[in-house]
């Protein structure tokens, strides 16, 4: 392909330094460099490049990077929480070498169980594959929780002398962990939250439910509580309108804790 | 876990801090925590790295990395495919990194100059005031060049520039590898002519 005067291109060069050219072509590269200076210093340019280009994106953003310790031990003791609250096995081959033919079986009969529940529910599209893989941290996975209002109106919200979160009940509690595809998940370490709370004019429907950890991140439920008691004060002095809220509340509330409340980080 | 009130937000959450490392010292985890952690270990830098360079503040960049490695623990335990997994956590934070930002509504201006701030951050270690001139000089063509680049080409090369090979930048992006070896030619034909100014 490139012989004496037919020089390799630049692509070629690259693709050579990168280690992506075929064992044959790069044998030619290399008869071809080995005879051709014009093309060797290119070669040596293109490094050049590249190894100016890391220098700078390492040496500007590795002093942002905090300490891993931290956010190592914050991830294993979530992790932690996690494989113990839904023990399930790695592969279903260690599965049988271990003799856990029957939390196989369980995982199954769990499998098969949000299969039905999912199935029934048919504004949730392909739910399965998502909420079986999709950890809620700081927000919802918006195929299960889009968010859903009532039809209550702003007076109706700002005269109800209910508490903000009613409780959710049980059963609904354990619909909403099985449909996250954390069946075994610790009511302890996570809060069933209403995305759009009922002071808001959130309903009662599991559209507007998710697990919501007390814990992972410092985006957590309490933080998210303390929004909704703002977003409630702001809409019933009139100085924001519910529909505002309710839809800044449902499609990002960590930008709206982030407005309202003037800070980048929750606020103690 | 319990502070008494007369503590400062940043004393507890040090000791929050500490008592997790204190923690997960002592308690025994399963072989699947294991491994995510190690794979935490070797690719949380890169990671943070990239998902930064979209212009999120470090701490959203930290909840995304904790995100991805959570979803990786579900994605393991359910007995998936462990093909590539370094590209399939660079995918998972791309994806992550996009959403985030959308949802902040940062503007593509914006994100260019908080590249361009991270840059500027670079330590001049050179002790001579003309060698830190000339480095100065070289860092800001660097950076006026990654700063023009399209968003595609500047991924592929941040990408590469943590080590992914042409099939994972491919896969992240999910583009073709044709595409990703174009693009790299492109930007790396802009720096060198950049250098040569």
């Amino acid at each position: 392909m490139w012989y004496r005067d037919i020089h390799p291109t630049d692509q070629n060069l690259i693709l050579a330094a990168d280690g992506e050219l075929s064992p044959r072509r790069l044998n030619r590269l290399r008869k071809h460099l080995s005879g051709c200076w014009e093309c060797r210093v290119r070669a040596q340019e293109l490094e050049g490049a590249i190894s100016e280009f890391v220098h700078f994106h390492r040496r500007g953003l590795d002093p942002l990077l905090p300490p891993v310790a931290g956010s190592r031990a914050s991830l294993k003791t979530q992790l932690n929480e996690l494989a113990s609250s839904n023990p399930t096995p790695g592969t279903p081959l260690l599965a049988w070498r271990r003799g856990l033919i029957p939390a196989a079986a369980i995982v199954l009969a769990l499998v098969l169980a949000s299969l039905i529940v999912l199935h029934q529910s048919p504004r949730r599209r392909q739910p399965t594959m998502y909420a079986a893989s999709f950890v809620p941290i700081s927000f919802p996975a918006t195929d299960l929780t889009p968010g859903v209002a009532s039809s209550e109106t702003r007076d109706q919200v700002c005269r109800s002398n209910e508490g903000k979160n009613r409780d959710v009940p049980a059963a609904l509690r354990r619909k909403v962990f099985a449909l996250y595809g954390m069946p075994g998940a610790d009511p302890k370490s996570y809060e069933v939250d209403y995305l759009i709370t009922p002071a808001l004019g959130g309903a009662d429907d599991i559209g507007n439910l998710w697990p919501q950890s007390y814990s992972a991140t410092i985006w957590n439920a309490r933080v998210k509580d303390a929004l909704e008691d703002r977003l409630h004060e702001l809409v019933c002095r009139g100085d924001v309108e519910l529909p505002t809220a309710q839809r800044e509340i449902s499609t990002d509330w960590i930008a709206a804790y982030k407005k309202y409340f003037h800070t980048d980080k929750p606020v103690n | 876990m319990m502070f008494m009130t007369d503590r400062s937000p940043e004393s507890a959450l040090r000791l929050s801090v500490q008592g997790q490392i204190e923690a997960t010292r002592k308690s025994p985890s399963s072989p699947l925590v294991e491994e995510v952690v190690s794979l935490f270990d070797q690719l949380r830098d890169r990671l943070l790295r990239y998902v930064i360079s979209f212009g999120l503040p470090v701490q959203d960049g930290e909840d995304i990395v904790q995100e991805v490695f959570l979803a990786l623990f579900g994605h393991l335990q359910l007995g998936r495919s462990r093909r590539n997994l370094r590209a399939w956590t660079f995918r998972v934070a791309h994806n992550q990194a996009l959403k985030r930002r959308s949802q902040a509504r940062i503007g593509a201006q914006q994100i260019m100059d908080d590249s361009a701030l991270s840059m500027e951050l670079a330590l001049d270690t050179n002790p001579r005031p003309e060698d830190q001139a000339a480095s100065s000089q070289r860092r800001q063509r660097v950076l006026a060049v990654v700063r023009a680049l399209p968003e595609q080409d500047r991924r592929c090369l941040i990408l590469r520039a943590e080590g992914l090979r042409y099939r994972e930048i491919a896969e992240v992006l999910d583009i073709s590898l044709g595409a990703v070896s174009l693009s790299l030619e492109r930007s790396l034909t802009r720096l060198t002519r950049a250098a040569q100014w």
